[in-house]
């Protein structure tokens, strides 16, 4: 509803073309492709195994494809490590885990890459975090430890800590399996209002309403591919595939 | 929301039973609550009084310690003033000035930490060495000059304060810089200038007593941190060739005793420096007791950086912080932090082992009592109370080093996990 008229500018971020990725003699991706536009917000599920967390984590290169194209951005990922960091500082990601920094202070963690990776004054760092912070409706916490939060909160500044460094994609990665039933919310919701400000989305998630509600395009994995691809509309009421069918009917 | 008002405010209402609460609970909870708690309650306390009984009754009747005021000052600076060290001129003053440099760093370190554990540790150090002053007949041919000195580092933890008070040194790497140059001057004043008067040169030789050990033990532990450091970054890199000499390095040091190394380091350590590089038995231990200990701070180190969680250098790196960034801002940090315990450990057993240089012939505090009793036989009854009073020396110091270990934990466990 929010960012479908903004997918009028077809403008390619994220460009995957038969990516494969291998753990070993394990063959996690088997030949992924697809195109992911500025503005979209794309909701990746499929059951565990299947390859999609591994797929959003080749985006910017904590894994490693051995086949294929990905181009984000206009950048190939290669081994130049240019591009990587390059990269990686267009793309902010948020982990199942949180994975804050537990001995630095909120206002610290999200701090640190801005004044070590950008290298912004300190002050000017101070005050994007504590934008960042008001954003996602925290701004008291900010001189708590990691540890001193609830899960929900930690989130949420796992969420300000990436956009800090002002990416341009972000990439979710289950960011409310580990939560408690009861934090879940608040984190969709800094996420809904992300994605209403027009950031480009790639989320893995079982939060099959906030697919529904929020989501341009669906993707299901399984077995390392790409099962099927559609808008919510069609995956919810139309999916084609008997592997959709199956997976959506265990989960909802 | 899910308990209706009422079962809340009667729940607390209700005094908890009296067997929970007070010194009579507690006694109950913890010393007498089955029969043969209260077995072993009893034994144990005929045990501790018996023993207390015996031990106060030996050291204020029977005990001897007259060899502890006849060692006096020989137990703090070894052979350093006696007429074959330092002929015809009295050096004392010169470790004295070491301890007073050390003195205004650890009131510095109390300007920097605000109070705390830092200020304990420095009034404790200056108070301990001006109470030393009123000890009527140790040390022998200790003069006036002798006791004003000990007495001066009162005013010297002061001057360290006031210099992080009203200078602009006031940060910890103000104390750091000027620890190390204090460190330095201690050894270049100890060391002496060939005419120089009341600086006549003093071979290391004759250096010895507890300033011995403690000039071993804090080179010792302010390098094998770093030192230790590298090793576990090293065994732990990528590179095969890096990775190799440090696993090589650890384990050589690791699985020699240091007794071992000591003696070696006499014949070994000329080797790996230049012909004419300055360097003599006290060099040589140091160097070894350094690298012994660094060997074992990497094994620790390498612990803690194998335990955290492999999220946080992923987290960091979809931040695009570097390889080095990750390791100095997020690994090491966590990883020291998790294992301070083992480091502190490794300190201490450090200090301790600081004693086995006697092998090489230097006359550590241990030694110096040793071999009182060696060559004064009619001492040798004496030897009970002599290695009591050494035993509680360094226990001193080692649970000096355990305790701030404790306060710095406790301090940096704010908001842990």
């Amino acid at each position: 509803m929010t960012a479908s008229d903004e997918t009028a500018t077809t403008e390619e971020m994220i460009v995957c073309r038969d990516v494969h990725k291998w753990f070993g003699s394990f063959h996690a991706l088997k030949g992924v492709s697809t195109t992911i536009t500025r503005g979209e917000v794309v909701v990746v599920f499929g059951p565990s195994g299947s390859g999609k967390s591994t797929f959003i984590r080749t985006i910017n290169r904590l894994e490693e494809h051995q086949r294929g194209d990905i181009i984000v951005d206009g950048i190939e990922l290669s081994n130049d490590v240019r591009n990587i960091e390059a990269i990686r500082s267009e793309v902010g990601m948020v982990f199942q885990s949180f994975n804050l920094f537990p001995h630095l202070t909120v206002l610290d963690n999200i701090m640190l890459a801005p004044l070590k990776v950008r290298k912004w004054p300190k002050d000017q760092a101070e005050e994007v975090a504590m934008s960042l912070l008001e954003r996602v409706g925290i701004p008291e916490q900010a001189v708590k430890f990691p540890g001193e939060l609830s899960g929900g909160q930690q989130q949420r500044v796992a969420i300000a800590r990436a956009l800090a460094m002002q990416p341009k994609i972000m990439l979710f990665d289950e960011p409310t399996s580990a939560l408690d039933p009861e934090m879940i919310k608040e984190v969709l919701d800094a996420m809904r209002e992300l994605a209403e400000s027009g950031m480009t989305m790639i989320v893995v998630t079982h939060e099959m309403g906030f697919a529904r509600e929020v989501s341009n395009r669906m993707i299901m994995f399984d077995e390392g591919v790409i099962v099927e691809e559609g808008t919510p509309h069609d995956i919810f009421n139309n999916p084609q595939q008997e592997r959709t069918k199956l997976f959506l009917s265990q989960i909802i | 929301m899910m308990t209706d008002n009422g079962d809340i405010t009667t729940a607390s209402v209700i005094a908890p039973p009296r067997s929970e609460v007070g010194v009579i609970g507690w006694l109950r909870t913890n010393l007498f609550s089955t029969w043969y708690d209260t077995t072993m309650t009893v034994i144990s306390l005929v045990v501790v009084v018996w023993l207390m009984w015996f031990g106060l009754t030996w050291a204020f009747g029977d005990a001897e310690w007259r060899v502890i005021g006849t060692l006096g000052g020989q137990f703090i600076i070894g052979q350093f003033n006696t007429e074959s060290a330092c002929p015809g001129q009295n050096c004392f003053w010169r470790p004295q000035v070491g301890l007073l440099l050390a003195t205004i760093v650890l009131g510095m370190a109390w300007g920097v930490a605000g109070g705390g554990t830092a200020k304990k540790v420095a009034l404790a150090v200056a108070v301990v060495a001006a109470v030393m002053s009123l000890i009527p007949y140790s040390f022998e041919r200790m003069g006036m000059d002798v006791r004003i000195l000990l007495v001066a580092n009162i005013p010297a933890v002061f001057l360290g304060l006031a210099i992080t008070r009203y200078t602009p040194w006031r940060e910890v790497k103000h104390v750091a810089i000027v620890g190390v140059a204090s460190f330095l001057l201690t050894l270049f004043l100890l060391r002496g200038v060939e005419g120089l008067p009341g600086m006549h040169p003093v071979s290391v030789i004759h250096w010895g007593g507890l300033m011995l050990n403690v000039l071993l033990a804090v080179a010792g532990i302010v390098l094998s941190l770093p030192i230790g450091i590298g090793l576990a970054l090293g065994r732990r890199s990528q590179l095969p060739v890096v990775k190799l000499l440090c696993v090589a390095f650890i384990e050589i040091f690791r699985g020699v005793p240091l007794i071992t190394l000591l003696f070696m380091s006499q014949v070994l350590v000329p080797l790996a420096f230049p012909e004419n590089f300055p360097q003599n038995s006290l060099f040589r231990a140091a160097v070894v007791i350094t690298l012994f200990s660094s060997a074992y701070m990497a094994e620790n180190i390498r612990g803690g950086l194998q335990a955290l969680h492999p999220g946080q250098a992923e987290a960091a790196r979809a931040l695009g912080l570097s390889g080095w960034q990750i390791t100095f801002l997020i690994s090491l940090p966590q990883a020291i932090r998790n294992v301070i315990p083992a480091i502190v450990g490794q300190f201490i057993a450090l200090f301790k082992d600081t004693s086995l240089v006697y092998i090489i012939g230097m006359l550590d505090v241990v030694e110096i009592g040793r071999a009182f009793i060696q060559g004064n036989p009619e001492y040798l009854p004496s030897a009970r109370e002599l290695f009591i009073f050494l035993a509680i020396v360094f226990w001193i110091f080692t649970y000096g080093m355990s305790y701030v270990s404790r306060r710095v934990e406790d301090h940096l466990r704010v908001g842990t996990r």
